[in-house]
């Protein structure tokens, strides 16, 4: 390893560490990437590319490589890392991607040279035929040789997110981010300042361009700067955070690296997931470099010349000390200068333009120093195996070959558009810069410094100043000295004319799905002229890059081929993220116990002590059933439960249902107009089974309503109902009949619920409830009860969804355990039960009571289920009675609910089933079968011995006593079924009201 | 009361408070009727909160208020409060003392930690003192009431064990 060639670099401290790169050992220093401790160490060769295998290695010094993409395999296995951005500790373990067996000598290579196959749009023509093929030969194969990392490892991810709510949002802080922030010190904003890299600065540290500012190096000044933001009490600021997204209002998404050269701690947060709400956004996050299309332009070796700069800036490390520098603008003479500033010396310089555009004090510098330049001239192409050997200059149409191992390269400055465009910001060709800039904003966004396409630095604060001058800012200005030729200056160069030596040879415009400018061309010979088409029929630009150094070139080499200004080809539209995020992530910390919140009744813990099984009921974790012992099975618990409650007494905890109190003047006439029933001459302090229909007639709820008075309602609900109901409710209310009087509270959490039903329950909460008189004549079914009980209130309602005689206790949340383990201790001598929603299903088919969301399924009537009675035919008006009206809904021979009895009772059918009338299903169906209805509850039944299971059928009323079939879901016989009425155990109600 | 959260610059305590909720109309006579039977006056601009050591008055919607008690009180005499207040038609009173959890949250950081559960724009100028808000709080309904130095936020008691381990898992990380 060389040592720190530029000791003024920032980035990197003296002490050393060891990382490790395809099992081999290499030293580097800490604060290193693995880019350039791989340089450090001479290493060249990274990886391999996606599609023909080809050697790669480091093009660029940040997010926009798409090269050098490396496995970290002590990081679970992280696959397509950017080398170029990852910073490394000691033990980091790399592993080079797409290769086999190793990196030098990969198999895959041969895909170079069987090329031709590979061509644009290969994808949408090969893999045709024969028609076997594709299962067995192609989908394998292309699964096996596609991407280029593994997949992670299994792990859980920490990630969390953090939301800010600020008033301005700078993005980027480099010179004129910094300029921004200045003048926001200690004014009235909330201010925000997000930078990607773990030093503030930007192009002051990445090179020498700017010599000082305010008198001040430029390092001082960006201390000075940092301290009086930190000192301020109103501007933030996050570092290696990377803003992806930039979404509608003003709302962006970054990623924060918290472990940024450091071994991640599985028990803390590895990333932060910023979500951004501002006033205002100035985006200042510069620019990015372009490369240029020539022959073998990928090969180890190719470096973007800027990058190669910021090599020797940021991390001390001098990449060739001799290399070539072809450049087609006036941004490399920077880079001339620090190589000579460390004793290096280009050997050749490169470059397009006329020689009477080039700026003669870098004709000079040449001349001074004694360097070969070449104005008016190109790269034809690279040659070498596994990195750059020789370099092919076209100068005078004569060829002159260099040997060197490293050309530095520019095709030009890209402002970094892709936020402003992905906020809907419109973009426009500047034919100065040969590039795309901000034109006009979309949202409140400012853009600053080099992403609005200002290259001049002495006209940095000029700009500042006229672009935040809507706010009441500091004035703040200062001197910028340069290095460099303020007059940024660039002539048009996307692809050189290159000499095709061999299939090896390709000139490639995107580097990361390795498409070819042939690729290009010969996609517009197929029709494909449109850029959007263009770039999915080759893939171009739409790797993990998503073409950050490219996609400019290909407009640029499109627009050649159909002979039309780049204005007129369009750009592609850039679409969030930015950079690949992880879907950790994005998750955050809704994953796994937090995937989805969890409710829980007041008595949860007693269920899970007493081995209950629970099943998810929206978010409620309701109990299912429970287990006696370990090897009790479902099926068994739910018999035994079940048998049990009918002989004498079971309990099951209701807390989940819906609870909504109503009140009013005009309570009663809201009720009528929001059920079918008619509550008018319903007596107060009784209860009654009540149904809710949409506008369209089918049914939405149940519920008990209990009338207090004309003036207060309670009414319930299903579980997961509950939201929707109260909503509609309320919806109905404000906008429908606001001339209504009446107010709703949601008292679902106020009220603990227990449903203990059962011949013996009289008998037990009698014991509990001793001041309350059970009897039949004083309690009547459907009627209820408030009162006092140790210090709190009961409710108790006679109801039952078992069939048997049950009652409905509310009490507060604070009592409810109490009570629940009071009623178990006098329930003992009857053996009484705790059951779950399992066997309250099984209870409730046998007495032949639907469940909403079960039997019915948004297009069941309450005619379909027989519930005609349910109907206030005298109501004036009720939600959805219009289109009970409706012919569709009349017609007789709609699905009706029916009971279904297999023939062999002992046979269970499965819920889902078809009902059809054909006891064989053919072996080959050629002519449709009618479907004559589903099975929508099956179960066996404990009580009766036999399976029971109901059915939504056509014209089911009228097919009671006959025998159709049930499919199952194997085999092609059917199972022979009676078709009886739904209502299998005490059809005469007398359990009910005993 | 209960710590659930230490951590530089926050502290979380759980705290039994009794709540009524109460809707009606807001006018006149909807205000001389809570002041004669609550001996408080209901605020009267929306998400507005009134609140002394001993309760906290908040108007959480155009017709709903929240009204808690810092203090504890005789439950019986909420449970008589509420049955007065329903004698009256134009108002519904509903007791909601065991329907709801509720957390203090106070200490220079609480903003930024509650930030990682909440986009709530918690920011003064946004979220003055003495307001409330009824706003998504690691993705459960959650009211939040910005009291002097401290922030009172309420659940559904559904959710308890859930919000108590999402506040821990935060505070761990």
């Amino acid at each position: 390893m060389s040592s720190i060639e530029n000791s003024n670099c920032n980035y990197i401290t003296n002490k050393k560490i060891k990382i490790f790169f395809d099992g081999k050992s290499y030293d580097a220093f800490e604060g290193d990437t693995i880019a350039s401790a791989l340089i450090r160490n001479k290493i060249k060769l990274i990886g391999r590319s996606f599609k023909y295998h080809r050697p790669r290695g480091i093009y660029t010094c940040g997010i926009e490589e798409p090269n050098a993409l490396v496995q970290i395999l002590n990081e679970h296995n992280e696959p397509n890392t950017r080398a170029t951005i990852k910073r490394v500790y000691d033990g980091i373990n790399i592993s080079s991607q797409n290769r086999w067996p190793s990196l030098a000598f990969d198999v895959g290579s041969i895909n170079n040279l069987l090329s031709p196959i590979f061509s644009a749009g290969f994808y949408y023509k090969t893999f045709m035929g024969p028609r076997g093929f594709w299962k067995k030969i192609y989908e394998p194969l292309i699964r096996r040789t596609a991407g280029l990392g593994k997949p992670p490892n299994n792990f859980r991810s920490k990630s969390i997110h953090q939301n800010h709510n600020v008033d301005i949002l700078i993005v980027g802080g480099g010179l004129s981010g910094l300029i921004a922030a200045r003048k926001l010190i200690d004014t009235n904003y909330d201010v925000l300042l997000v930078e990607q890299d773990s030093y503030l600065g930007g192009i002051l540290k990445n090179s020498n361009k700017v010599d000082s500012i305010d008198g001040k190096k430029t390092t001082d000044w960006i201390n000075e700067t940092e301290k009086l933001i930190l000192k301020s009490n109103n501007i933030k600021i996050l570092k290696n955070t990377l803003v992806t997204s930039y979404n509608f209002t003003n709302h962006l998404i970054a990623l924060e690296d918290k472990f940024v050269g450091k071994k991640i701690d599985l028990d803390k947060s590895e990333l932060i997931l910023h979500k951004i709400r501002t006033t205002n956004t100035i985006l200042a996050n510069g620019h990015i470099e372009r490369f240029i299309s020539f022959r073998n332009n990928d090969l180890p070796g190719v470096m973007l010349a800027s990058s190669f700069e910021k090599y020797i800036h940021r991390y001390g490390v001098v990449p060739e000390k001799n290399p070539v520098i072809f450049t087609n603008n006036s941004s490399t003479f920077s880079l001339v200068k620090s190589l000579i500033q460390q004793r290096c010396k280009p050997l050749a310089y490169i470059d397009a333009r006329k020689k009477e555009d080039i700026e003669d004090e870098l004709k000079d510098y040449l001349k001074n120093h004694d360097i070969q330049f070449f104005p008016e001239a190109e790269v034809e192409g690279c040659q070498g195996n596994k990195e750059v050997e020789k370099v092919r200059i076209r100068t005078n149409n004569s060829i002159i070959s260099i040997n060197s191992s490293m050309l530095c390269i520019s095709g030009g400055l890209n402002p970094d558009i892709h936020l402003f465009t992905q906020s809907k910001g419109l973009v426009k060709w500047d034919e100065k810069i040969i590039t795309f800039k901000p034109n006009t904003a979309f949202q409140n966004t400012i853009t600053l410094g080099s992403v609005s396409g200002n290259y001049n630095f002495h006209k940095i604060f000029e700009e500042v100043e006229e672009k935040l001058s809507f706010l009441n800012i500091n004035k703040y200005v200062a001197k910028i000295e340069i290095n460099v030729e303020d007059d940024y200056s660039i002539t048009e160069l996307w692809e050189t004319k290159n000499d095709k030596k061999s299939n090896w040879s390709k000139s490639f415009i995107d580097l990361h799905n390795d498409v070819t400018t042939k690729d290009l061309t010969q996609a517009i010979d197929e029709g494909y002229d449109r850029i959007e088409h263009l770039k999915r029929y080759t893939t171009n630009s739409m790797g993990t890059d998503q073409g950050k150094i490219s996609s400019i070139n290909s407009l640029g080499i499109v627009s050649k081929l159909l002979n039309k200004k780049i204005s007129e080809i369009g750009t592609t539209t850039y679409r969030p993220p930015y950079a690949p995020l992880s879907f950790a992530a994005i998750a955050g910390r809704s994953t796994y116990e937090f995937y989805d919140p969890e409710r829980k009744t007041p008595i949860h813990n007693w269920h899970v002590k007493n081995h209950a099984v629970f099943e998810d009921v929206g978010q409620w974790k309701r109990p299912w059933y429970y287990k006696k012992h370990e090897d009790e099975t479902m099926h068994q618990a739910v018999q035994r439960e079940s048998k049990q409650t009918r002989k004498t007494a079971g309990i099951l905890d209701g807390s989940t249902l819906g609870k909504i109190e109503i009140k009013g003047k005009d309570a009663l006439e809201f009720m009528n107009l929001m059920y079918t029933n008619a509550f008018t001459k319903m007596r107060p302090m009784t209860s009654r089974y009540a149904l809710m229909l949409g506008e369209d007639g089918m049914i939405m709820d149940d519920g008990i309503i209990c009338k207090i008075s004309d003036k207060h309602f309670i009414a319930t609900t299903t579980s997961s109902g509950a939201p929707k109901v109260l909503a509609h409710m309320e919806e109905f209310l404000q906008t429908e009949w606001p001339h209504l009087q009446v107010y709703l509270n949601s008292i679902t959490e106020q009220f603990t619920t227990f449903n203990i039903s059962g011949p013996k329950t009289r008998e037990i909460i009698s014991q509990i409830f001793t001041e309350i008189d059970f009897s039949n004549e004083k309690f009547p079914f459907m009627t209820f009860k408030s009162f006092n009980y140790k210090n709190t209130q009961v409710r108790i309602m006679r109801a039952s969804f078992t069939g048997e005689l049950g009652y409905e206790i509310y009490i507060s949340p604070e009592h409810a355990l109490e009570l629940w383990e009071t009623i178990f201790k006098h329930g003992k001598e009857f053996n009484l039960v705790p059951y779950g929603t399992e066997t309250m299903h099984l209870l409730r088919a046998e007495k032949g009571y639907v469940v909403i969301g079960q039997e019915t399924d948004g297009t069941v009537t309450p005619v379909d289920i027989n519930f005609n009675w349910m109907i206030g035919k005298n109501k004036k008006d009720f939600i959805g009675k219009r289109s009970l009206k409706r012919s569709d809904t009349a017609r007789e021979d709609r699905k009706q609910l029916v009971g279904v009895v297999p023939l062999d009772k002992s046979q269970l059918i499965d819920e889902g089933q078809h009902i059809v009338e054909c006891e064989n299903l053919p072996k080959q169906i050629k002519t449709p079968i009618e479907y004559l209805g589903h099975i929508s509850s099956s179960y066996y039944s404990p009580n009766l011995n036999h399976c029971i299971s109901m059915a939504m059928i056509k014209g089911g009323n009228k097919l009671i006593g006959k025998t159709l079939f049930v499919s199952t879901p194997s085999g092609i016989k059917n199972i022979p079924v009676e078709i009886v009425k739904p209502i299998f155990i005490d059809p005469e109600n007398k359990r009910l009201i005993s | 009361m209960n710590k659930v959260v230490t951590l530089d610059g926050l502290d979380i305590y759980q705290k039994n408070f009794q709540q009524i909720l109460i809707r009606g109309d807001g006018r006149e006579n909807f205000n001389k009727i809570i002041k004669e039977n609550l001996s408080v006056s209901p605020p009267s601009k929306n998400l507005e909160v009134t609140n002394t050591d001993k309760y906290l008055f908040a108007k959480s919607s155009f017709d709903q208020w929240n009204l808690l008690y810092l203090e504890k009180q005789e439950y019986n005499n909420i449970l008589i409060n509420i049955s007065k207040l329903n004698k009256v038609d134009e108002i519904l009173a509903t007791d909601y003392s065991y329907g709801q959890v509720y957390f203090e949250v106070i200490g220079k950081n609480k903003d930024q930690f509650l930030n990682k559960l909440t986009q709530f724009d918690l920011r003064p100028k946004k979220f003055p003192l003495n307001s409330m808000a009824q706003t998504l709080i690691a993705r459960i309904e959650c009211s939040i009431f910005n009291l002097k130095d401290k922030y009172i936020i309420t659940c559904n008691r559904s959710f308890e064990s859930y919000f108590i381990e999402r506040l821990k898992d935060i505070a761990s990380l």
